[in-house]
């Protein structure tokens, strides 16, 4: 669903990155849904359009790994709304999957453009 | 996927659309906030979140399996359907219920005949022994009791083994962890228990139950302490004889019992479920090999040495023994005590010893029932198959009506297979419910036909039934293979429908497009079928009742009307022959003074009772000719009278008669240890041959140009098989002289020929007392009873029972055969008949519109009528062809049990065919009826 600027990530690319990403934002403190999604989006400059609605299956499966947890609280709005917030484990794996993403750029990035003789 | 969402996923799933609706509105109050007008705000909104019922169906298929969902919903669905239609289930339910009861019941029958293991502990580690040879003539005695099978493919064989080679066997302890040896049963007299009975005692070696793993259900079982002489004599009880006999009572340990008034303690009860070894043999209790000499049973004299064979021999491998290490070591014995001493056998070709595994090998009763029951599992099998294609038909029917429900859910985007799998789980659903139902038919069914084999006898049925696993599993099995096959091709003729054409249809354009190959449809080819099974099982029913007739229809060659029957034994109870001659003298004035008795009489074996005894004989007169075996009877006085057989040529027998048989025995036993091999003589040392009468046979056969009246013949050696009563071991050979010719009578059973008898006087022995009444003879048995204990109150009567009773249990399988499948025919053309039916309804509902145009265009209703009629004769009438080519092809196995009946009889063939078309006619003529009555303006406007 592209707006404007790069075309998005494609398919199991951007699910694993997907997940990355959502333990980032979180890693920043508890948030809900809607705005882990907008987060994303605004924090990315909107070169990351993520759909809204794909948005939940993959902190469901975030959930059912134990990487995060949620709760019901209260949002800005005096609304109820479902807060999502990083464990432990989740900490180390956003640990371990940041250092393999940047493993992987810069893999990518020295074939792309090799160093100058 | 963790459990515990598993469980609650509903609730996880409210969760995530109160999750989702908050998003909705965080999202509305953004857009609200950047200026958008409200409803624009939440449209907005919804757009941006994108489909929220596939994001929960998304996380919810994450809390589940993927097909545990799909078939739960399936079986929701097709449940919902069944309710919707009761009817159609009903009839669906009732017709597989009727297929797969009497599956079920067939198949546990030949469970428990066949296939059951024995009830002992590990039984696939028993073994038995066997001999085979090419041929083998024997100087001893050899008994055998139809434990494993008499003879193989290259020549005779048996297990019936000698005391010292059991010994032998038990000493290889390298080969065998533990060997026992049985024999038997043998009929017993009980008595010091109430009444005087019969039971019928297996005689077993100490270690028998030790070998085998039986345990006592009270009390102990027999050690091997009590197979010796010197110990007291003990007696094991089976459960079934101490729940009867005894009532159960606790009491009867230590309880002194006299068999063949022999004092034995009862030492305990054997565990419930062994009932028996030898499949179908069934025995009262079990006594030591020790005590078998005190009991004066027919074979059970010098049991030790190696010229009397009667001892099966049964062991248990050693762990870690193969089978062929074992049967080594059992030819090695086998050799050295029998072929090199070489006493025994006279003329043995080939000898070799088997070891077999104790679950084929013991083949017992086995043969008897097996042939009925393939016959039945295969009359089953063709209704099952005939149901099937009855519930095919309905749901063909019905899927023609839910095609427009099919079409819509295909075009919304279901998968073919989806639709398929869906309607193949409605069908299995059927069949479960078919199969739940049908297990009730069978458990009925199962006790129908046990009652039917064990009519007439007061037996009980010798196998043990009950569910097992193999059962339930077969039951389930064909449930599920029903299911798939009579909605497999229904289901995907639905599937294979145009999409638009209809969608768009209704009734007036609902013309034929159900399969077609030419002019036929689907339907029509399962109707056909279904009458040509039909036909089948007819044809099989209509040749077993003819047997049956032809078989009642046979003249025996006396009167079996009215003949009361019992057996007595007083050699049990220590009689010696003058005693004997005394006893049934005074018994038959006894009987005879009774009211409503005409006469009395007693023979050596009741006639068609099954039993045979057989003696080679020799000519006096043609030396040349050789030894012939002849069939033999022993008779009492009057009982070519009494029994109604005319007297031919000469006289019958006279007192002077008698006397003279019973003084040529006495003086034959005296001489017989001096071995002269003289016979009878009298005071003047002249022989006197004793007086025998011959049937019309023996005459046509033997003496057709002379006159047999004064003709000797003298018996030379000895082979008697059944006739246990009359087991005296001859060794010098008597001179017969005919003096009487009788009519012809059947022999031991009705289907054999009639052969050559030679009747003899009867002075000892047990025998068959037959009482010719004037009216039912039923009537008397009490009578009859009381004064036979009056003469001897310890003298039990067996076998009571009338010669009409005894030649319907001879006949009883036939009976059977000819009961059940006449009940399977007459189902089958039901089924066959309501299939037609079915079709032909539907078709007239369907073409209610096509029929009022006809008639308004100037059809006369006799024309409708007409043809509707010729649609469903054309059906039944191929059905009838194509089943008789069948029954043509097939009967033919079934020519064994058939009686003067050819297997293409075609009497019975046009009579199954003008029955079935018949009522085929009938079941046309309902629909074709309704057919008439459509009222043109009706139909016209029918929608």
């Amino acid at each position: 669903m592209a707006k404007r600027g790069a075309p998005p990530l494609e398919g199991e690319l951007l699910q694993g990155t997907l997940d990355v990403l959502i333990l980032k934002t979180l890693a920043l403190g508890p948030a809900h849904g809607h705005t882990i999604a907008y987060a994303i989006e605004r924090r990315s400059e909107d070169v990351l359009q993520v759909e809204h609605g794909s948005l939940y299956p993959a902190l469901h499966r975030l959930e059912d790994r134990g990487w995060i947890a949620s709760f019901w609280g209260t949002s800005e709005n005096n609304r109820k709304a479902r807060y999502y917030r990083l464990t432990p484990k989740g900490r180390k794996q956003l640990a371990a999957q940041t250092s393999r993403w940047e493993q992987l750029a810069r893999a990518v990035n020295r074939i792309l453009r090799p160093a100058t003789e | 996927m963790s459990w515990r969402r598993f469980f609650q996923r509903r609730k996880w799933d409210e969760e995530r659309a109160r999750e989702l609706d908050a998003y909705l509105q965080a999202e509305t109050d953004a857009n609200l906030a950047r200026g958008m007008a409200p409803q624009e705000a939440r449209d907005a909104a919804r757009r941006k979140l994108g489909n929220a019922t596939r994001v929960r169906e998304e996380i919810y298929s994450m809390n589940t399996i993927g097909s545990f969902e799909a078939l739960r919903q399936d079986l929701g669905y097709a449940a919902r359907m069944l309710r919707r239609n009761p009817g159609f289930a009903a009839v669906a339910v009732l017709t597989l219920a009727l297929g797969i009861g009497a599956n079920t019941a067939v198949f546990s029958l030949i469970d428990a005949v066949m296939l059951r293991s024995l009830p002992v502990r590990d039984p696939h580690e028993l073994v038995v022994m066997q001999w085979r040879a090419h041929h083998m003539s024997f100087n001893g005695e050899y008994s055998s009791f139809s434990d494993c099978g008499e003879s193989g493919i290259s020549g005779p064989s048996g297990c019936s083994f000698p005391l010292p080679i059991f010994k032998q066997i038990r000493s290889q302890t390298n080969a065998f962890s533990g060997a026992s040896a049985f024999a038997g049963p043998a009929a017993l007299n009980l008595s010091g228990n109430s009444p005087a009975t019969m039971v019928d005692g297996e005689i077993v070696s100490g270690d028998y139950f030790s070998t085998l793993g039986v345990n006592a259900a009270l009390g102990r079982t027999l050690g091997p302490s009590d197979d010796s002489p010197s110990a007291s004599p003990a007696v094991v009880l089976s459960y079934a004889c101490w729940q009867s006999a005894f009532g159960g009572s606790r009491s009867v340990l230590g309880r002194t019992i006299l068999l063949n008034n022999i004092p034995f303690t009862i030492v305990g009860v054997a565990e419930r479920r062994f009932t028996n070894l030898s499949p179908g043999k069934s025995q009262d209790l079990w006594l030591p090999i020790a005590m078998l000499p005190r009991l004066n049973v027919d074979w059970g004299h010098e049991i030790d040495g190696l010229t009397n064979w009667w001892l099966v021999i049964i062991a248990r491998l050693k762990p870690g023994v193969s089978l062929d290490q074992a049967q080594t070591a059992a030819s090695l014995v086998f050799s050295h005590e029998v072929l090199d001493a070489g006493k025994t056998i006279s003329e043995v070709s080939e000898p070799k010893i088997l070891l077999t595994r104790a679950q084929e090998g013991l083949v017992g009763e086995r043969g008897t029932l097996s042939k009925m029951l393939y016959f039945l599992m295969v009359a089953v099998g063709v209704i099952l198959l005939i149901a099937c294609a009855n519930v095919a038909g309905l749901l063909l029917s019905r899927g023609a009506a839910r095609r427009k429900e099919i079409a819509v859910r295909l075009a919304l985007g279901a998968g073919r297979a989806r639709i398929v799998r869906h309607l193949l789980t409605e069908s299995i659903l059927l069949s479960v419910l078919g199969g739940v139902c049908g297990i009730i038919f069978a458990y009925w069914g199962v006790h129908a036909i046990t009652a039917l084999v064990t009519a007439g006898s007061s037996e009980r049925f010798p196998y043990v039934l009950g569910p097992d696993y193999r059962v339930l599993s077969f039951a389930l099995g064909v449930c599920v293979a029903t299911g798939i096959l009579f909605g497999l091709a229904p289901a995907l003729r639905s599937v294979r429908v145009d999409l638009a054409p209809t969608l768009k249809e209704n009734i007036s354009s609902l013309s034929g497009s159900v399969a077609r190959i030419g002019r036929f449809h689907l339907g029509d080819a399962l109707v056909v079928a279904q009458v040509a099974l039909s036909v089948l099982v007819l044809v099989g029913a209509g040749l077993a009742m003819r047997t049956l007739e032809n078989l009642r229809n046979i003249n025996p060659g006396f009167d079996t009307r009215n003949i009361l029957l019992f057996e007595v034994d007083p050699t049990l109870l220590g009689y010696k022959d003058a005693q004997i001659e005394n006893l049934y003298g005074e018994l038959r004035q006894r009987l005879a003074a009774l009211p409503g008795v005409a006469s009395v009489t007693y023979s050596s074996d009741a006639l068609l009772d099954g039993g045979r005894w057989t003696e080679t004989i020799h000519f006096e007169d043609q030396p040349q000719k050789g030894g012939v075996e002849a069939n033999m009877l022993a008779a009492g006085p009057e009982f070519f009278t009494t029994m109604h057989i005319p007297l031919l040529q000469g006289r019958m027998f006279t007192p002077a008669d008698f006397d003279q048989a019973s003084a040529a025995e006495k003086a034959r036993k005296q001489d017989t240890n001096a071995r002269s091999s003289s016979t009878a003589l009298n005071s003047s040392g002249a022989v006197v041959p004793i007086s025998v009468l011959v049937n019309k046979a023996f005459v046509q056969q033997y003496y057709l140009t002379e006159n047999p009246l004064g003709k000797h013949i003298t018996k030379g050696g000895s082979s008697g098989s059944g006739g246990g009563a009359f087991g005296n071991h001859y060794d010098i050979a008597p001179t017969w002289e005919i003096v009487g010719v009788v009519g012809d009578t059947k022999y031991d059973s009705l289907r054999r020929k009639i052969v050559p008898i030679v009747y003899v006087p009867l002075t000892s022995g047990g025998c068959y007392f037959e009482l010719r009444t004037a009216t039912d003879p039923r009537t008397l048995a009490s009578a009859v009873r009381s004064a036979t204990s009056e003469v001897d109150s310890n003298l039990p009567l067996s076998h009571v029972s009338t010669q009409t009773q005894v030649i319907d249990k001879s006949l009883s399988q036939e009976r059977l055969i000819a009961l059940v499948s006449s009940f399977f025919g007459l189902l089958a053309l039901a089924l066959a008949c309501i299939g037609l039916y079915g079709l032909l309804a539907y078709e007239v509902s369907r073409r209610t519109r096509e029929i009022g145009i006809r008639m308004a265009l100037g059809a006369q209703p006799s024309d409708v009528l007409s043809v509707v009629v010729r649609q469903g004769l054309v059906l039944a009438v191929l059905g009838a062809a194509l089943g008789i080519g069948i029954a043509l092809g097939v009967t033919r196995y079934l020519a064994s049990m058939l009686f003067n009946v050819r297997p293409s009889d075609p009497l019975t063939l046009a009579g199954v065919a003008l029955v079935l078309l018949c009522v085929a006619a009938l079941a046309c003529w309902i629909p074709a009826r309704r057919a008439m009555r459509v009222d043109p303006m009706v139909a016209l406007r029918y929608e």
